[in-house]
């Protein structure tokens, strides 16, 4: 209690609390007040994730990549395993047997490697808006974009990797050593135009990293597209 | 033919290490560290070089399906990674005294760590897929798709680096352009490619040898 | 500046020793190689001569001497 004069000196009120902890209510009525400073007797350690400052800096400049970690992570998983079921029930040879272009398979495998990730990524996303208070009003249809586009990226190689690992029997290694630094182009400007987005900035400010996501997509589609008759060759 | 390039790199490689020391002069500023630069550079464009090789050929093979060009595809990764990874070692050695660090995620040096990896995984892919022909097919794609991927990669490195964010530290080896350190550094140059060409055409007679063997 | 005569040997040491182990190596094999169709191919000679031999007695004797009838003479040994 003795900083309660200077308290009294500022104008401020004052707030007991138990320590290492401050209930909900509590703090959104802090905040509702709009404090130019909150004073923590007892130390930093005491209040924890009271303070709105530099804390909440560091997470808008880490989260970003953890959220495209998170989608990584899942899509690595998810593109892995696209032809295991015909590896395993041997209808490999079913795959190869398929009359016609065998670019229907590649584009069929990547429409559902799409809709599996966008599943995953609308729930990390949902996550993520929850536990770390985001606002995505004004970012949420620009992430779409850029969400759409990387994820794009991501399965459209990945489903031309996972046809090639399929046989391999280090697969679950090789796949990920294969895919990550092709992937680089994407991931960064995934991750670069995500964190403009989050920090208010319109769409048009990262419209590079658009066009390059954009690019990416075309090259590795064309690729896949083209090359997938020599993979499902034998 | 092979053993006449093997005597034309030799003879390149020896006139280039004599102007590198005796030619070139103790640069002002980095002093004879900068020596360095007749290696690195040299080093690096074959790392780029065996890259499009690798890319071309594999592109030739899955046209043509001509053994020759796998074969060509195959040995210039084999070359490749090698020169890739002195560029990064020599590159990593002469920055610890001039930049004052081993290593920094400059945009280069990324790009180049990344086209490391990439070596790596072709052939990793190579070792691991049983089938010889099987093997030949995959590689060709991932060749064709490393090689796509690597204008990208540089985009983005250097726009994640150079973007909001003044230009990396000094380069080594910006030359004034005196003669004395450019012929040194040309003829370097051309001595490494002739060595790689001699390399990579001793691993495809080798490697047609090793097929013949198998069959 | 100090002239850092230990990096520039390090960076040509190692360019040279990477550069010369790996021709080293190529070299090897070849000869590896080589030896072994080398033999591969004397053991088919071998066996090719073999049979040239049994040709040749199928064919008219080129001295003019009678010579026995194949089947009747006892095999070689």
């Amino acid at each position: 209690m003795r900083h309660a004069r200077r308290a009294g000196v500022l104008g401020a009120p004052i707030l007991l609390v138990e320590p290492e902890t401050v209930p909900l209510v509590t703090r959104d009525a802090v905040r509702a007040r709009v404090p130019t400073a909150i004073v923590a007797v007892g130390g930093p350690a005491a209040v924890g994730e009271i303070t709105l400052g530099p804390d909440r800096e560091r997470l808008a400049g880490v989260l970003p990549g953890v959220l495209w970690l998170g989608f990584i992570l899942s899509g690595l998983l998810a593109l892995g395993r696209t032809f295991l079921v015909e590896r395993e029930h041997d209808c490999w040879e079913g795959l190869l047997l398929a009359p016609g272009d065998k670019s229907a398979v590649y584009l069929g495998k990547l429409a559902g490697n799409l809709a599996l990730m966008a599943v995953v990524e609308t729930l990390v996303l949902a996550l993520f808006v929850v536990f770390f208070d985001i606002d995505l009003a004004r970012a949420f249809p620009g992430l779409v974009v850029v969400v759409a586009l990387g994820t794009l990226g991501l399965a459209a190689v990945g489903t031309l990797f996972a046809a090639m690992t399929a046989h391999v029997r280090a697969r679950e290694v090789l796949f990920p050593v294969l895919l990550l630094p092709v992937q680089v182009p994407v991931l960064l400007a995934a991750v670069k135009a995500t964190e403009a987005l989050l920090a208010g900035e319109p769409l048009g400010a990262v419209a590079h990293w658009v066009k390059l996501l954009a690019a990416a997509d075309v090259v590795y589609l064309a690729v896949g597209v083209l090359t997938f008759d020599a993979i499902l060759e034998g | 033919m092979v053993r006449t390039l093997g005597w034309l790199s030799a003879a390149a490689l020896a006139l280039g290490l004599v102007m590198a020391f005796g030619v070139a002069p103790r640069e002002v500023s980095q002093g004879n560290v900068q020596r360095i630069m007749y290696v690195h550079p040299p080093l690096a464009w074959v790392a780029y070089l065996a890259f499009g090789v690798v890319a071309a050929a594999s592109i030739a093979y899955l046209v043509r399906r001509a053994p020759g060009a796998d074969r060509l595809a195959h040995a210039s990764a084999e070359v490749g990674v090698l020169f890739t990874g002195l560029a990064i070692a020599t590159g990593s050695i002469w920055g610890k005294p001039t930049w004052g660090t081993w290593w920094t995620w400059d945009a280069r040096l990324t790009s180049v760590a990344i086209l490391f990896v990439m070596y790596l995984g072709y052939l990793l892919l190579r070792g691991t897929v049983e089938d010889r022909e099987r093997a030949a097919r995959y590689c060709a794609v991932l060749g064709i798709v490393a090689a796509l991927d690597m204008p990208l990669v540089h985009f983005s490195v250097y726009w994640w680096r150079t973007l909001h964010q003044p230009p990396s530290l000094m380069k080594p080896g910006g030359f004034t352009g005196s003669a004395a350190i450019l012929w040194p550094l040309l003829v370097n140059l051309a001595a490494f490619t002739v060595l790689y060409a001699y390399l990579v055409a001793k691993r495809v007679r080798l490697l047609r040898a090793e097929a013949e063997a198998l069959a | 500046m100090p002239d850092n005569w230990g990096f520039v040997t390090a960076a040509y040491g190692l360019t040279a020793l990477v550069l010369g182990l790996y021709w080293r190596r190529l070299v090897r094999r070849e000869k590896e190689l080589d030896h072994a169709r080398e033999a591969r191919s004397r053991t088919a000679r071998a066996a090719a001569g073999a049979a040239t031999v049994a040709e040749r007695s199928r064919q008219p004797s080129r001295s003019g001497h009678p010579r026995s009838e194949p089947a009747s003479r006892p095999p070689l040994p």
